[in-house]
């Protein structure tokens, strides 16, 4: 408990971690409403045929803002002080004053997780305050199941980019893959052109949780235990790694 | 106490450590020498659990770091640099050892007042020269009031006035009962401060004792440093 603690505190004394609250409260609303004055004429013609996904676009592109949680929250520990200054790093701090490497992962983590679920009510809050000011009266109601697999959604992509930090240990190669793969350019997407496979992918699995009512692959409960399978799975790994490797290498 | 025993360390193919042992014991100052990659760095690494050893052991009173419950209060250390994040300000980067080691963020500035650090406690620690750093380091390592200090190059690009301090804190830490292990690679700066050298080179120990036993006929620390460092050095002690 007092190592989690001090990861809380290790992230709110990040300037950093700012940028990250501000563009996971605001993006998602943003996006929200920009796909909605897209579709408004539809909608209130009754002939959209993307309703059900009314909002929940915002909180599928708008995942930013707990990526680079997540990411700093991992890569902040081995940012290199300057060669003058000593040239030090964190981490090395870090693992005297919580001798168990396991327990400063679980705690880091666990932080992670807490800040990211904060993170996401506030975004559902803006998102559906957007939605309806943007739609007015055809705004379609948001189901509290879809809702909650919003924040799974975002805690377990906070948590793989947590994972995928503690293998790289340098945050700039998971914050580049992960941004353009949910802003940009979907890398499951474009490999599910080629094998069904692709839609196991750990984002396009988390997204049927709340998104693809029309073409959809996976029940909204199996999505998100595909998607936790990967958390699961790559948490273990960034473990056995973390747990052998030498600060020094 | 701090205990290595027949330490070994190989990173890749190549042998950093060849089987080293010493101690540091409680109420000395124990100087830790060597030239520049003779393996100090790796030996404290792996005494504070950073690095793993290949076979050999490293003790803090009778255990290995990793079983220390909460390592603050029984040793403090200090590496590279500050050890603190640049764009944490000083005071936040202590608040944070301290909620992990369940003290009191009272005492955190107490050590910000011991290295003379409060009027900068809320600047970025990326603002600090590299006194303030290592200062903050130093603060780092006291903040759980530890009976062992290890020091990695503490007089490191220090200036006098800092160097200063540093020798004559270690003194009495020393002299107050606490154990304290320094490297360095600065024999000169070093001499009046510590009570044991231990000299290493190329991963093996070249000189364990007291510094009247290591100095022994030379003339002074360096010359007993040079002699077991340089091309021919004899045997150890």
């Amino acid at each position: 408990m007092r190592a989690f603690n001090a990861e809380l505190s290790k992230l709110f004394s990040l300037p950093g971690i700012w940028l990250a609250f501000f563009i996971g409260a605001i993006a998602p609303a943003v996006i929200a409403a920009l796909d909605s004055m897209a579709q408004k004429e539809e909608i209130i013609a009754g002939v959209s045929t993307r309703l059900s996904e009314v909002g929940y676009i915002g909180l599928a592109l708008g995942v930013q803002g707990v990526i680079i949680l997540g990411v700093l929250a991992v890569s902040s520990e081995y940012l290199t002080e300057s060669s003058e200054s000593g040239g030090g790093q964190q981490i090395t701090t870090s693992l005297t004053v919580v001798s168990s490497r396991l327990h400063l992962l679980l705690a880091k983590a666990g932080a992670v997780t807490v800040i990211s679920i904060l993170l996401c009510i506030v975004a559902i809050m803006t998102t559906v305050s957007a939605t309806h000011l943007v739609l007015g009266e055809y705004t379609p109601a948001f189901e509290g199941s879809k809702l909650l697999g919003a924040v799974w959604y975002w805690t377990f992509t906070a948590l793989l980019a947590f994972g995928i930090t503690v293998l790289t240990k340098n945050g700039i190669i998971p914050l580049a893959v992960l941004i353009i793969n949910t802003s940009v350019v979907s890398f499951s997407f474009l490999l599910s052109k080629v094998t069904k496979l692709a839609l196991y992918l750990p984002d396009r699995a988390g997204t049927e949780m709340f998104m693809f009512t029309s073409d959809r692959f996976l029940s909204p409960f199996t999505g998100g235990l595909v998607m936790f399978a990967w958390v699961v799975v790559l948490f273990i790994a960034a473990a056995i790694v973390f747990h052998r490797r030498d600060v020094a290498s | 106490m701090l205990e290595i025993n027949n330490l070994v360390k190989y990173r890749g193919t190549q042998e950093i450590l060849s089987g080293i042992s010493f101690k540091a014991r409680p109420g000395r100052v124990t100087g830790f020498l060597g030239p520049n990659g003779a393996g100090k760095s790796s030996t404290l690494r792996i005494l504070l659990g950073l690095d793993r050893a290949t076979s050999g052991s490293a003790l803090v009173n009778g255990m290995p770091f990793a079983e220390l419950h909460n390592p603050l209060v029984t040793i403090g250390a200090a590496l590279d640099g500050s050890g603190a994040h640049r764009r944490r300000t000083g005071r936040a980067h202590l608040r944070w050892m301290a909620r992990a080691a369940g003290l009191s963020s009272s005492r955190v500035e107490e050590v910000l007042e011991i290295v003379g650090l409060t009027k900068a406690a809320d600047k970025r620690v990326g603002n600090y020269s590299l006194g303030m750093g290592k200062r903050l380091g130093m603060a780092a390592a006291l903040l759980g009031d530890p009976q062992i200090l290890v020091l990695d190059e503490p007089v490191n690009g220090l200036d006098p006035e800092g160097i200063r301090f540093i020798r004559t804190f270690l003194r009495e830490r020393a002299e107050s009962g606490n154990t304290v292990l320094l490297s360095s690679h600065l024999i000169g700066e070093l001499a009046e401060t510590v009570d044991d050298v231990v000299i290493i080179k190329h991963g093996k120990i070249v000189a364990d004792g007291t510094l009247e036993e290591v100095i022994g006929n030379h003339s002074n620390l360096e010359e007993a440093f040079f002699a077991r460092t340089s091309a021919h050095a004899g045997d150890a002690v």
